[in-house]
């Protein structure tokens, strides 16, 4: 088993000090370690953001995707590669903005894979605007005057849209978000883990004290992850008001929903049970194709 | 008649109507059946971007001889409505036939058809009453009325409707060959003569029918395609019906995706795999792919893109033809990288030149781009099946399975190629990037001057590569010649129809077909225009796209230009005025 050290590249990460991209990293390099993966047997596929800065902090035979688009270039990986585990890194300006589209159509496949949402609530690479999960109200240097839409719902529309395994971290609590990653890579087909991880620098609302004050574990509550009505119900409670306090507002943390029956795409996909180089080792046969074509 | 060779036995035959009647493949079923009688075909369908209503017309054009394309004449219209006939009759030559049903319309109330045009009509509805069949049949009977007229016998089309309707119930077939015969009947009782038999004939060798779609399909499943992604897009749209139909056979991942944008991003994940990927659109189609195409440029993705262009911009007119998209394929995506554009002029320039397309991206480790055109994408013709003894994989410095050392993905080489060991193979930990990087794909060393220079010069030494790899431009005609045109894609079609016309009228031209639009080839074009008596450029946009890269690469310049940009290709016959004109 490669130790967690062995995870990392000769490049130390840029993200500000005390930036919640750091638990996230750490508690990935767990999962691979303990999940025993080698570097040759999973890859990973980062958006733009400050999350996808962290595809040279981790070792992997990866790719640094388009803002947005690291979805489709994933799903692709994992319909041709059936012997590769394929994960996604995506903020929620990448993910829930420009690639929500890409979002919503792979959570209704349920195409094999792991989506880790860095959701930070704002943007951060590109200095403070304000994200799709931004809560309702809050001022940014895009909307001085507050943010005036509901903020998305990313779980809710996961449960909505299909998704089999569905499921929130915390960024300040490494082992509970290690556990659930190496849930989510086990599991057959799309697995969600939105992590709440937060901007030190441009989000001075949903801070690490915000949070901490407001978490707590769904395994530590009577929860049933098969039943998909009651982990609705706790999407919801994503929403707050900016001004609510700890006891009004809890935020749950650990696995909603997940559903370990349904069948996969890949499962499915004729061609997707080989890795697609194979194809193209030598000419195919395609006489009697052409015989028939009139 | 049609026809312009005297040795020739040719028939132009139109089926006019409203969308939804079936016209296309009423249309398709008379070209397999003159192709399976030992005739050459080549169609043309023209049709609305709607379902129903509106006006559908296809054009079949039947040879005993080599033909390169359609051409304008009718000689027999099947008019399936009034519109059918008021569309066309400019189109009918002397002693054509009007076949058309007397109870749609009136055809004395319609002004101007010529003395020399017989009216030939059927009773369609009332044939297939009686033969108890469903209104979709009126086809059956107008096609064997069309036979009927011009003499040719029945039972290649009663074959063919037992074949079409095998695995159906036996009325239905029994139900098409009683329209068709009574169809064929009064056809026959019709005093309308036809200048000559029709008869089956003897060919040399076998035909397929084949669109330009169809050709590419066919050469990406034989080059080993293990995804196909695509978004519904005329003329584009064939292309993925063709893949969900032969994929599961063939072992291709094909998917209809949300939208261009995860098309183009979905096969640039597929060639990081290492699995030979394609995807297709129309321009607007394009357009959504290009910020990904390029990201399949500076990471060193090997994808095939296909790109078949109509008139534009925006939605443009959907289901027509247009060559407007030249510089946006040259040019799509911003920064620079190197890329390669392949033009095919027929059917098998798409079948070759898709199969080398893949291997050019793999070799080049670059997109490729097929530029096509609806011209060529919605038409079938008869020609021999292709020939797939040159048919070879060239997947370049590919590493698939095994272990490397000290592997770097960006590897700076005196070709501008690293060899590229895909996700899966042990010691190839690398980042494939959309950001500037370096030799191992990290984005943050991507920055450093001296590394954006040694990795950009590395990737546009590729195109150096390129210009060896790439197959050269197409001559036809020869070499002393009155007039030499230049043209790329489905152009070459109706100009290779027109020379050989004007040859018979002591009218020498040749013909150059700029096969690879990028890189671009300068030199051989400057010498095929340095050496010609008069120069041309044929191409359908109004600006003149190839007439730009001639004067930007070669610093030369065309005596005359021929554009169009109505939506229709060329014809041979316009192409033969233009240069009559360019000698008057």
């Amino acid at each position: 088993m490669p130790g967690v050290k062995e995870y990392t590249t000769p490049h130390k990460p840029t993200w500000c000090p005390g930036c919640g991209n750091f638990g996230m990293w750490e508690a990935l390099k767990r999962a691979l370690s303990q999940l025993d993966l080698d570097f040759h047997e999973y890859s990973v596929v980062w958006g733009i953001g400050c999350h996808g800065n962290g595809a040279d902090f981790l070792r992997t035979q990866g790719f640094h995707a388009l803002h947005g688009r690291a979805l489709p270039v994933a799903s692709a990986l994992s319909l041709t590669r059936p012997d590769l585990k394929v994960i996604v890194e995506m903020g929620d300006g990448d993910g829930y903005g420009l690639g929500m589209g890409h979002f919503v159509h792979s959570l209704r496949r349920n195409i094999d894979m792991t989506c880790i949402a860095h959701n930070n609530q704002i943007y951060g690479l590109t200095t403070g605007q304000a994200s799709p999960t931004t809560e309702h109200l809050m001022r940014t240097v895009s909307t001085p005057g507050g943010v005036l839409e509901t903020p998305v719902n990313p779980l809710g529309l996961a449960l909505a849209q299909g998704a089999t395994f569905v499921a929130r971290g915390f960024a300040g609590d490494i082992p509970h978000l290690t556990e659930l990653y190496k849930q989510a890579i086990q599991h057959k087909g799309f697995a969600l883990v939105d992590v709440f991880q937060p901007c030190v620098t441009w989000n001075k609302l949903n801070t690490f004290s915000w949070f901490r004050e407001r978490v707590y574990k769904l395994e530590d509550r009577a929860h049933d992850p098969t039943d998909l009505q009651a982990a609705f119900e706790l999407s919801l409670t994503t929403f707050h008001e900016m001004t609510c306090t700890p006891e009004e507002c809890r935020v749950p943390i650990g696995i909603f929903y997940r559903d370990d029956e349904s069948p996969t795409y890949n499962q499915d996909a004729t061609g997707a049970q080989e890795p697609g180089h194979r194809r193209a080792e030598k000419p195919r046969d395609i006489s009697d194709l052409i015989a028939s074509l009139g | 008649m049609a026809q312009h060779d005297p040795d020739a036995v040719e028939v132009c035959i139109k089926i006019g109507g409203p969308a939804g009647f079936g016209i296309k493949a009423a249309g398709q079923t008379l070209a397999r059946l003159f192709t399976q009688a030992g005739y050459e075909t080549f169609d043309l369908t023209e049709y609305p971007s709607l379902i129903k209503g509106g006006h559908n017309n296809y054009h079949l054009r039947v040879s005993s001889e080599e033909i390169f394309s359609h051409v304008e004449p009718v000689d027999v219209l099947v008019a399936l409505d009034r519109d059918s006939v008021v569309l066309h009759l400019d189109e009918l030559t002397e002693g054509a036939a009007i076949i058309y049903d007397p109870g749609d319309f009136d055809m004395s109330e319609i002004d101007g058809i010529p003395e020399t045009v017989c009216s030939v009509p059927i009773p369609l509805k009332e044939i297939v009453y009686e033969a108890g069949g469903i209104p979709i049949m009126r086809n059956t009977a107008a096609l064997g009325a069309v036979l009927g007229h011009i003499g040719f016998p029945l039972d290649y089309l009663t074959g063919s409707i037992e074949q079409q309707f095998a695995h159906k119930v036996p009325e239905i077939a029994e139900q098409n060959i009683a329209c068709a015969t009574v169809g064929y009947e009064h056809a026959r009782d019709h005093d309308c003569a036809f200048p000559y038999e029709m008869a089956p004939r003897e060919r040399e060798g076998d035909r397929i029918l084949v669109d330009g779609n169809e050709a590419a399909g066919v050469a990406a499943l034989a080059a080993g395609i293990g995804l196909y992604c695509a978004y519904p897009m005329t003329p584009a749209s064939s292309l993925l019906h063709f893949f969900a139909k032969h994929g599961e056979k063939y072992g291709v991942v094909v998917k209809h995706t949300e939208d261009e944008i995860a098309a183009m991003n979905m096969v640039v994940g597929g060639a990081f795999g290492g699995t030979r990927s394609m995807c297709a659109a129309s321009g607007g189609g394009f357009a959504l792919m290009v910020e990904a195409f390029g990201l399949a440029g500076v990471s060193e993705s090997a994808v095939v893109v296909g790109l078949f262009t109509r008139p534009g911009p925006a939605t443009g007119m959907p289901t027509w033809t247009e060559q407007s998209d030249v510089r946006f394929a040259i040019h799509a995506a911003q920064g620079e990288f190197p890329r390669v554009v392949l033009a095919p002029g027929d059917r098998e320039d798409a079948f070759h030149l898709t199969w080398q397309a893949f291997n050019l991206a793999d070799v080049l480790q670059t997109p490729v781009i097929i530029l096509g055109d609806t011209y060529l994408s919605d038409n079938r013709q008869s020609i021999p099946p292709f020939d797939t003894s040159s048919l070879e994989i060239d997947r370049g410095e590919l590493i698939t399975e095994g272990d490397v050392e000290e592997y770097a993905r960006y590897r700076v080489t005196d070709s501008g190629v690293s060899p590229r060991a895909i996700p899966g193979v042990k010691g190839a930990e690398q980042i494939v990037n959309s950001y500037e990087h370096d030799e191992h794909g990290y984005g943050s060393q991507g920055e450093d001057a001296d590394v954006r220079i040694s990795q950009n010069e590395k990737r546009m030494r590729k195109m150096e590569l390129a210009r060896k790899l790439v197959p050269g431009p197409a001559y036809y005609g020869p070499d002393d010649a009155d007039v030499s045109i230049l043209v790329f894609g489905s152009t070459k079609m109706p100009v290779r129809e027109a020379m050989k016309w004007l040859a018979r009228e002591c009218v020498s031209v040749n013909l150059m077909q700029v096969v690879t639009l990028w890189p671009f080839p300068a030199e051989e074009v400057s010498a095929f225009l340095g050496r010609a008596k008069r120069t041309a450029i044929i191409e359908g946009n109004f600006t003149g796209q190839l007439q730009g890269l001639v004067r930007e690469h070669c610093l030369l310049d065309v005596d005359h230009t021929l554009h169009r940009y109505d939506g229709r290709p060329f014809s041979p016959e316009q192409v033969c005025r233009f240069v009559k004109e360019v000698l008057a």
